[in-house]
């Protein structure tokens, strides 16, 4: 792709990792150089941003291409070496929030630019999809993967004006979904462990960043949840495939696991779980135990499942009806998070 | 010999001479296979073959009651399910007649509470008699349900054609051997889909999370073109509207008299929803009527897929062209601009050969290819052997010596 040194710095994300660094001529190993002190500064002050302001953010500098274009990848490197998911996960936001906020003032020929990077099979089309005029026409794939963690109804494929297999969008919606690409290539490349390959007075640079972020940093890893359970905060589809476990009436695959899930999350233990399930007709103590120990990561794949979200619920009739507090979240677990809050007031 | 034997040898009879018939998925190696086998009856799972010829033996020699593959393309199929390697599945949807409520159900499906013994017909969400949900049921496929299947499975093609952007010759359109009809998709664009983008491609065929307040008159469609929801409605509530009676109406919900009133108006309210769509109330139709248009107008032109199947990636879906161990049908594709003239009951006839001895206790009416049977009551009866299995198979017969 033909891009000039002034989208270079806006746009950093779209060179290849590996080409980037021979291009500017970066040894990572050799990142104390006073010459690259100029470039380092940045680098650290692109990641403090991320971390200062929220929503996180890094600015735009413009004419200063010789010290933004490699302040990128070297703050990459900073954020990867801090091995913090918190300032890995922020600063991929902060970026792609920046991309984003540069995108939508572009014409559509530079936003198309950019999608190809990404490999979407994107086009500006020429006649109106019914009769309103869209900027974009994307291939519904490309959408999905972008805007399924998107939660408001005008993102819901549902919602949306698609015809043979493609979603019309307008150039705000386009550049959207551009960031939310871009965060996931930047979240990638922060997955790289790279703290052996770098000198001490640049470890020294990010330990600092993440003594004077700990505090955040430590808030966001806290448990969200009280240690006992609290069932007056169960949500009513929660309520429900409890009470009919109590009760030994039948529930569900999905709702089994709805309710198992959210229970572990809420930190129930899995003896007290599996005990739940006795009443059922068909229990067998040893499957029980299995699959509770399978979906708190005991066993198994060992990744500790999430509750399915209320819209997931939704798609599989499995909602019995929001209440009130359901209207403002988007998943049982989070309910349950506010739930407790306000009880315990 | 008991009616289980008979069956598996009948099956194995049909393999050893069709197994050619047989067709591999795409990308054999990387497929799991699963199999009912009978008498044991247990799920023998995490199988694979290297090529069609290997897996065609194999239904010669085990003769299964059911036989699947997975959706999904793995590394290694063989593996324990988290050592796989997912690599990405074929796009797949179910459109069974359980899920569809027909009024011929409550005629020929029955059931029995497992909890208190208590039966009827239909199919009940509780038992009215202690109110469990544990039921055995004997199911019955009927004309009326596979016509209902079929209904939705051509809302279903349409919407992946029209909206998706598939091809014909990416849409394999077959009849499950059951109640209902599959629908393959194996696109190469959309394997990579991960849960939650398919999810979302479900509640558009299922019309679920509809927010019509975002549809406005100016983006009303034309009517020859479908693009989305939009216009689907736009479409639906027009078409349903054009050719209502009073009685439909009333269906809806309505007032006798807002009715009446409403069909002397008609042409004009039609009018007016050529021009800017039926997002707004107009003389003659209120806000909440307006509701009951559009909601019929989803219900009639959405289709009800099983959410479960086309959400999990790592399904195992009937093999192609294999026997059905609930009727002794086969599972058979056919050219999707054919499905109007398709008929499941002689397109997935297997055993075309020879008579059976039956004792039957009790059955409905039933048809194959084009006989009529029955219906039977405590009878000796002589059938051909695809009626007699399909009834050993809904063990609603026993085999005479």
């Amino acid at each position: 792709m033909a891009l000039t040194r002034i989208e270079l710095a806006k746009y950093p994300f779209v060179v290849d990792a590996a080409e980037e660094v021979k291009r500017e001529d970066l040894d990572i190993t050799n990142l104390e150089n006073p010459s690259l002190k100029a470039i380092v500064d940045r680098a650290q002050n692109r990641i403090d941003e991320a971390l200062r302001y929220s929503p996180p953010t890094v600015s735009y500098v413009p004419r200063e291409e010789d010290v933004e274009i490699p302040s990128f990848p070297v703050a990459i490197i900073l954020a990867a070496a801090s091995n913090s998911d918190y300032i890995k996960r922020r600063y991929a936001l902060a970026e792609a929030r920046r991309a984003y906020e540069l995108l939508r003032e572009e014409d559509k020929e530079k936003i198309l630019e950019v999608a190809k990077v990404f490999n979407w099979k994107i086009r500006t089309p020429t006649t109106s999809a019914g009769r309103r005029r869209f900027d974009f026409a994307l291939f519904f794939v490309d959408y999905l993967r972008n805007a399924e963690v998107f939660h408001e109804d005008e993102w819901k494929l549902v919602n949306r004006t698609l015809a043979s297999g493609e979603v019309y969008l307008n150039r705000r919606e386009a550049a959207r979904l551009l960031q939310e690409e871009i965060r996931k290539r930047i979240e990638k490349r922060l997955s790289a462990n790279v703290r052996s390959m770098l000198p001490e007075a640049i470890l020294q640079r990010v330990d600092g960043l993440s003594q004077k972020y700990a505090s955040r940093i430590e808030k966001a890893r806290l448990s969200m949840f009280p240690r006992e359970v609290v069932n007056e905060a169960f949500p009513p589809c929660i309520r429900l495939f409890y009470g009919s476990a109590k009760t030994g009436t039948h529930i569900s695959h999905l709702g089994r696991f709805t309710l198992t899930s959210f229970l572990i999350n809420v930190n129930m233990k899995p003896e007290e779980i599996v005990n739940l399930f006795r009443a059922s007709a068909d229990f067998n103590e040893r499957m029980t135990r299995y699959q509770v120990e399978h979906i708190a990561g005991d066993r198994g794949s060992r990744t500790k499942y999430r509750s399915p979200t209320c819209d997931t619920l939704k798609t599989h009739a499995l909602c019995p009806g929001p209440d009130e507090l359901c209207k403002t979240i988007r998943s049982p677990l989070r309910y349950y998070s506010q739930k407790t809050r306000t009880l315990k007031k | 010999m008991d009616s289980q034997a008979f069956i598996h040898q009948k099956f194995a009879e049909f393999y050893e001479e069709n197994a050619s018939r047989i067709e591999a998925p795409p990308s054999i190696r990387q497929r799991e296979f699963g199999f009912m086998v009978f008498q044991e009856n247990i799920m023998v799972r995490h199988k694979s073959f290297k090529d069609a010829e290997a897996l065609r033996t194999y239904m010669k020699e085990a003769a299964p009651a059911h036989a699947y593959h997975s959706t999904a393309y793995y590394e290694l199929p063989e593996e324990r399910m988290e050592n796989k390697g997912w690599l990405g599945a074929d796009l797949y949807f179910d459109i069974d007649a359980d899920h569809i409520a027909t009024k011929c159900k409550e005629t020929h499906d029955q059931w029995t509470c497992k909890d208190c013994g208590f039966g009827g017909k239909g199919q009940p969400d509780v038992c009215p008699a202690c109110g469990s949900r544990r039921f055995d049921q004997r199911i019955w496929p009927c004309d009326e349900c596979l016509g209902a299947a079929k209904r939705e499975t051509i809302k279903l093609v349409e919407m992946l054609t029209a909206e998706f952007g598939f091809t014909d010759d990416e849409v394999e359109v077959s009849f499950s051997g059951h109640r209902g009809y599959h629908v393959h998709v194996a696109a190469e664009t959309a394997r990579d889909m991960d849960a939650g983008a398919r999810k979302e491609l479900v509640d558009y065929i299922t019309g679920t999370g509809l927010n019509t307040a975002l549809f406005s008159p100016e983006a009303a469609p034309p009517a020859s073109q479908t693009a989305g929801w939009q216009s689907r409605i736009a479409n639906g509530a027009y078409e349903f509207l054009r050719t209502a009676t009073a009685k439909d109406l009333e269906s809806l919900g309505m007032k006798e008299k807002r009715a009446d009133s409403l069909l002397s108006n008609r042409q004009l309210v039609l009018k007016i929803w050529e021009k800017s769509g039926p997002w707004r109330p107009v003389t003659g139709i209120g806000k909440e009527e307006l509701k009951l248009f559009v909601n019929r107008a989803v219900e009639n032109t959405s289709s009800k897929i099983d959410t479960m199947v086309t959400t999990d990636i790592h399904r195992l879906i009937r093999l192609l062209n294999s026997l059905h161990g609930k009727t002794g049908w086969l599972k058979v594709a056919f050219p999707t601009s054919t499905i109007d003239a398709f008929d499941p009951l002689k397109g997935a006839v297997a055993f075309k050969r020879g008579e059976v001895k039956l004792y039957v206790e009790k059955t409905h009416r039933f048809r194959i290819g084009d006989e009529w049977y029955g219906g039977y009551e405590n009878q000796r009866v002589e059938l051909p052997t695809a009626a007699a299995v399909f009834l050993l198979c809904k063990d609603a017969a026993k085999l005479v010596d």
